[in-house]
């Protein structure tokens, strides 16, 4: 029987725990044992950006993580982002912009850009290319994710709200 | 995907002394880090085992190695290795050549030209690594072998005895050796720790890129 | 002439926002992974590190004694139920898992199956298998070479030559060769590069022992091929099995072969009576499904001095790695690669193809090809960039020269295709407008004088989509039809299943918005399901850009068919003659009678509630539709790329798209289709590369090495439309998703080379990565 350790998280505002192996990834704990599926893998090198959460505020890849490492601390998935019953700004510009077409990469895109709204809430095309460099898109292209962050921002400015 | 590695070393033991280590593939196993041999097929061919660990996990590669060419007179020897991991991960296979020259202050240098050729996992997300490991794990065999030496030039007993029946200063005669499953000299091999040797690696190719990125030669 | 609907009903050519996206925003999308059911567990797959080697053992005992571990297939257990090897979709076949020999990197050899995830990856660590290694090739060069391994030693003819392919007329088209004033040729090859969906494949095959059905969740295209395939093949009734194809997470082609895991995941539910998943991993999904390309072409045009093409003469050599799974219609070795004529009016032409085996992945057809189309616009548009510079012309006046002009059309081609129409010269001259091509020819020869390497690279490309009529169109013998069944609810809603199956394309959407368009029913009304065979109607699913042509085409010819029926009722209903009424979209109105109506919405409902005597209850229709030909979309892309001198990296400046697809059904879903195809054709041109080193290493084989274009590498792209309806197409419609991947590569190539024209530079073969064209720099003598 392998070891195992309690791990404690605060994930979408819910305190949550689960008693899981020290090796077990973190996007494994969100996905498969939190039953959240919003969060997906799509590679097994660090390099795609689908499993992007926030962690305590900052986007962290869950593929390269473990669980026991995010004990006793905050996370955000894709399913935590709707406010008051309500898409996120980010969401619903994704949906009016045309940002998403198979959605696999969309979760960890949404998030990536979340984080970087939080830093910057008013960039430039060229910080929001930087910002979602992190995510890989196989069906967009890219042209409208920018333009679907820009509408959020643009939104969430006019509103006078912060990501 | 094949890598060619380079090493030359100088010792102060004579060139004898040096070559009757050279020649008797258990020293030389005995200083592959992970290495050791198991069985002689016959005078020139031996069977043998090199221990990679990587974490937690062990892998054994099991192989043969073979000198193609012994020559005492020019002091030049030819040895192939080939192995393959027993669970079906991968191969090795390798040929190394040694050269010896006798040096004006009576000490010896060792010339060794190594051709690694690496199948399976390893070649893929190693690929942009073998060199710098292979050069970690040549590194470590120099070092080692230069110690086998001095312990065996001094008073200190041999780690390992002449095979019985070899004259150590003439040439293996034909007659077949008789079979040691076991040597019981060596040491156990200890398996290479595999992490360790990727960090030495690791650190000796970003030493060497800022070396380069700063003017110096490679 | 379509009927314009109001953006409530939204039919064709409004930009209607996706029905998918508010599942797939929340995060609430149901991707395979995304699957658990009771008593769920996993399976992984044993892998071959050798590329060529027989299989001595295979031991599974310290696996099977893991804890957890439920049970571990191998080659030998398959060869019992006669399933080690099975059909691919071009008459061979391939092994399931390996018996007494591998072919390749990364081929299965066994399949573990345990509780959970990471107990399956401790199992598969612990099979041992004794390998004897064979000698390698990889060279599809050396393939046929006398001293080169026989690879398949379970054919019976032992030759690692596949097929031999050729069409056109060879004699005639010698004789125009022997007779020219101008021959150009190029020799480019198309490397091997993957399609890599960001989802990798995988399945649940849920067997349930209670009722005796397996359900196969499954990432597939096609998934009543997929059906009718896994019934033939694994002896199971087939309306015992029900492939249900989620949301998938792109596909380009990925997602159409069957693999090798999902046939294991089958055999060990049915062993075990409980669910099995398999999801494969990244290095899994480019080191062993189906590849792309690997076209080794060479390409010979003849012409006249006034830049007048005559001939065309192409030979290919094919590298289809171990076994020929392309995944192709079955009368057509090379795909549709015989559409290499391109835009341009050839009298004469040949073509032939060699394939060949290699100890590489298996694969060939995929990454948004068309079925080697993306080879065939890829080499002519290199070829007549070629020929410009022999004949030191125009590369854009040479190809206005040259298309077929659109009085032609239908257009016969030498190699045998009808192409149904096309405009290419308006395509190009808007192109040319929006890139304001003289101008930038200037600012090159300015650029040029100061030592600066700036390129303008054109590709006027044809496509050839929408597979395809039954008298030429089958795959594994399944005629290429398509479906839609369309149910109207009493209350005005309507439900449409389709045969296809979206990977991204907006189908949810964009087929709600035929059915809109023909009965008038609000397109938020109408719910569009695929991928269930279950329910939905039989079809050959969605890749080759053929969804629209055909089940498109299929769900406007069910429409209609119910609004005949709609109207026997609206005649019934108004007391009027069929004759005597006209229709718009949404009702049926008696002729000079105006309020004597009746909508669309009422009708439903009547035939529900008030059925005319005679008729049967109901609305609804089913259509088989089975294209009369295929269509042709077109367009012209313009790249403006600068070239760093210190490093060799390519910047694309700028990046114009002129599309024609005909009709459009929702303007914004095509230019996101587009947006992506030119950033996959980016990654081609410039970063990707399957290659296999002399031991069969794969190297390419995980997204460390294999790169994929993200937001900072991939520019604005600038885009527009010219519309020349498909004549045959119920409303004119001929698809569009893979045109930006078949046209871009050579736009991306011609740049760069003309970018370096003046230093004698003829051709480089892609990826154009900055190593290489720094290396031509410092041959060149211009490196800064």
């Amino acid at each position: 029987m392998a070891k195992t350790q309690r791990v404690h998280v605060k994930l979408n505002g819910q305190e949550r725990e689960a008693e899981i192996e020290p090796r077990l990834l973190l996007a494994h704990f969100i996905r498969d044992v939190l039953g959240l599926t919003g969060t997906h893998l799509g590679c097994d090198t660090s390099n795609c950006g689908a499993c992007t959460v926030i962690l305590d505020g900052r986007p962290i890849k869950s593929c390269t993580f473990f669980a026991v490492q995010a004990d006793g601390r905050e996370l955000l998935t894709i399913e935590g982002m709707m406010r008051d019953g309500k898409l996120h700004p980010l969401q619903q510009g994704f949906h009016e912009e045309h940002g998403l077409q198979c959605g696999f990469c969309t979760p960890g895109m949404i998030l990536s850009a979340y984080a970087l709204l939080r830093g910057n809430p008013s960039p430039s095309e060229e910080e929001i290319r930087w910002g979602i460099s992190g995510n890989m898109c196989r069906c967009t292209g890219y042209q409208n994710i920018v333009k679907a962050i820009q509408n959020a921002a643009a939104k969430m400015q006019q509103e006078g709200v912060a990501a | 995907m094949a890598v060619r590695i380079e090493k030359t070393f100088q010792v102060q033991e004579p060139i004898d002394q040096v070559w009757k280590l050279l020649s008797d593939p258990r020293n030389v196993a005995g200083c592959v880090p992970g290495a050791r041999i198991t069985e002689a097929v016959d005078e020139r061919t031996f069977k043998g085992s090199v221990s990679v660990k990587v974490g937690p996990s062990v892998t054994d590669y099991k192989g043969e190695v073979r000198f193609e060419r012994l020559d005492a007179a020019a002091h030049e020897m030819e040895l192939v290795g080939k192995g393959q991991d027993v669970k079906g991960r991968g191969s090795a296979s390798m040929k190394m050549t040694g050269r010896l020259r006798s040096l004006p202050d009576g000490g010896t240098e060792v010339a060794t030209v190594a051709e690694v050729n690496v199948i399976g996992i390893l070649a893929q997300f190693g690929g942009r690594m073998i060199n710098d490991v292979s050069d970690v794990m040549f590194g470590e065999f120099t070092k080692r072998f230069q110690k086998r030496l001095q312990e065996s030039a001094g008073a200190v007993k041999p780690a390992v005895a002449p095979a019985a029946g070899q004259d150590p200063v003439a040439p293996t005669p034909a007659a077949p050796v008789a079979v040691e499953t076991t040597a019981p000299e060596q040491p156990p091999a200890e398996p290479v720790n595999a992490a360790a040797v990727f960090f030495a690696a690791l650190r000796a190719a970003i030493r060497r890129f800022f070396h380069r990125l700063l003017g110096g030669s490679a | 002439m379509i009927a314009k609907t109001s953006p409530e009903i939204g039919g064709l050519g409004h930009s209607v926002k996706r029905k998918e996206d508010l599942r797939l925003i929340q995060g609430k999308g149901n991707f395979v992974d995304d699957v658990r059911l009771a008593g769920m567990v996993y399976g992984q797959v044993v892998r071959s590190p050798f590329a060529h080697a027989r299989i001595r053992s295979v031991n599974v005992e310290n696996a099977l004694a893991l804890p957890g571990v439920l049970a571990v297939i191998t080659g030998k257990d398959l060869e019992k139920a006669g399933l080690a090897w099975m059909p691919t979709l071009f008459h061979d076949r391939q092994m399931v898992l390996a018996v007494d020999k591998v072919l390749f990197q990364s081929q299965e050899v066994a399949f573990v199956v345990a509780e959970d995830r990471y107990t399956a990856a401790d199992a598969a660590e612990l099979v041992e298998v004794e390998y004897e290694e064979l000698p390698v090739l990889v060279d599809p060069h050396r393939a046929l070479d006398p001293d080169s391994p026989i690879l398949r030693e379970d054919r019976e003819e032992k030759t690692n030559h596949i097929f031999h392919w050729e069409v056109g007329d060879r004699e005639a088209t010698d004789r125009t060769f022997q007779q020219a004033e101008v021959r150009a040729q190029v020799n480019a090859i198309f490397q091997r590069c993957h399609p890599a969906p960001l989802e990798t494949c995988g399945c649940v095959a849920d067997y349930n022992t209670g009722t005796g059905r397996l359900t196969l969740w499954l990432t597939s295209q096609a998934p009543h091929a997929h059906r009718t395939l896994f019934a033939i093949v694994g002896g199971i009734p087939e309306n015992n099995i029900r492939v249900i194809s989620p949301d998938i997470g792109g596909g380009f082609g990925n997602k159409v072969p069957i693999y090798p895991g999902y046939v294991c995941a089958v055999v060990a539910s049915l062993k075990l009576g409980r669910p099995v998943k398999w999801i494969e991993t990244r290095s899994e999904n480019l080191q062993s499904t189906g590849f792309a390309r690997d076209y080794h072409m060479t390409a010979e045009i003849a012409a006249g001095r006034d830049g007048r093409v005559k001939a065309l003469r192409v030979k290919t050599l094919a590298d289809h790695g171990a076994f020929n799974a392309a995944a192709q219609p079955s009368k057509f070795p090379a795909g549709l690669f015989s559409v290499c004529t391109g835009s341009y009016d050839f009298q004469k032409a040949f073509c032939e193809v060699d394939g060949v085996y290699t100890n590489k992945a298996p694969g060939g057809i995929a990454y948004r090809c068309s079925f080697r189309v993306t080879e065939a616009a890829y080499l002519i548009e290199r070829a007549m960039d070629v020929l410009a510079q022999e004949l030191k012309a125009d590369p854009a006046e040479l190809r206005l020269k040259n298309f077929i002009p659109p009085d032609r059309f239908p257009y016969q081609s030498p190699l045998g295709w009808s192409y149904d129409s096309g405009n290419y010269a308006a395509a190009m001259n808007r192109a040319l407008e929006m890139a304001g091509y003289q101008e930038l020819r200037k600012e090159q020869a300015a650029k040029r004088a100061k030592g600066e390497l700036m390129g303008i690279g054109i590709s006027s490309f044809t496509e050839i989509v929408g597979a395809g009529p039954a008298h030429t169109f089958d795959i594994a013998g399944i005629k290429m039809f398509d479906s839609c069944e369309i149910r109207v609810h009493p209350t005005g809603k309507a439900i449409a299943r389709f045969g296809t199956k979206s990977q991204g394309q907006g189908h949810e959407t964009a087929f709600g918005q035929i059915v809109a368009q023909e009965l008038g029913i609000p397109v938020a009304d109408i719910t569009v399901e695929e991928g269930d065979t279950d329910t939905a109607p039989y079809g050959l699913g969605t890749y080759a850009s053929r969804s629209t042509p055909t089940a498109g085409a299929a769900g406007a010819m069910a429409a209609r068919k119910i609004r005949d029926k709609a109207k026997k009722i609206a005649a019934f209903l108004l007391e009027a003659s069929e004759e005597d009424l006209e229709w718009e979209p949404g009702r049926f109105s008696v002729k000079g009678v105006p309020g004597k109506s009746k909508t669309i919405q009422e009708i439903a409902f009547a035939a529900y509630t008030n059925i005319p005597p005679g008729l049967e209850a109901g609305l609804e229709a089913v259509h088989y539709y089975d294209p009369p030909n295929l269509t042709f979309p077109f367009g012209t892309y313009i790249c403006v790329v600068d070239i760093d001198k210190g490093t060799g990296e390519t910047k694309v400046r700028r990046f114009i798209a002129v599309d024609d697809c005909g009709n459009i059904i929702n303007p914004m879903i095509v230019d996101g289709q587009i947006h992506g195809g030119l950033t996959e054709g980016l990654g081609i041109a410039f970063m990707q590369l399957i290659s296999y080193d002399e031991s069969g290493n794969v190297q390419g084989g995980n997204f460390m090495d294999y790169l994929v274009p993200t937001a900072m590498e991939t520019p604005h792209w600038e885009t527009d439309k010219t519309c020349t309806p498909s004549p045959h197409h119920p409303f004119g419609a001929k698809g569009v998703g893979e045109s930006p991947n078949v046209g871009s590569p050579a736009a991306f190539v011609n740049a760069v080379v003309d970018a370096l024209a003046h230093l004698g530079v003829k051709h480089i073969d892609m990826p154009l990565t900055p190593w290489k064209v720094w290396q031509i720099l410092k041959q060149k003598g211009v490196v800064d």
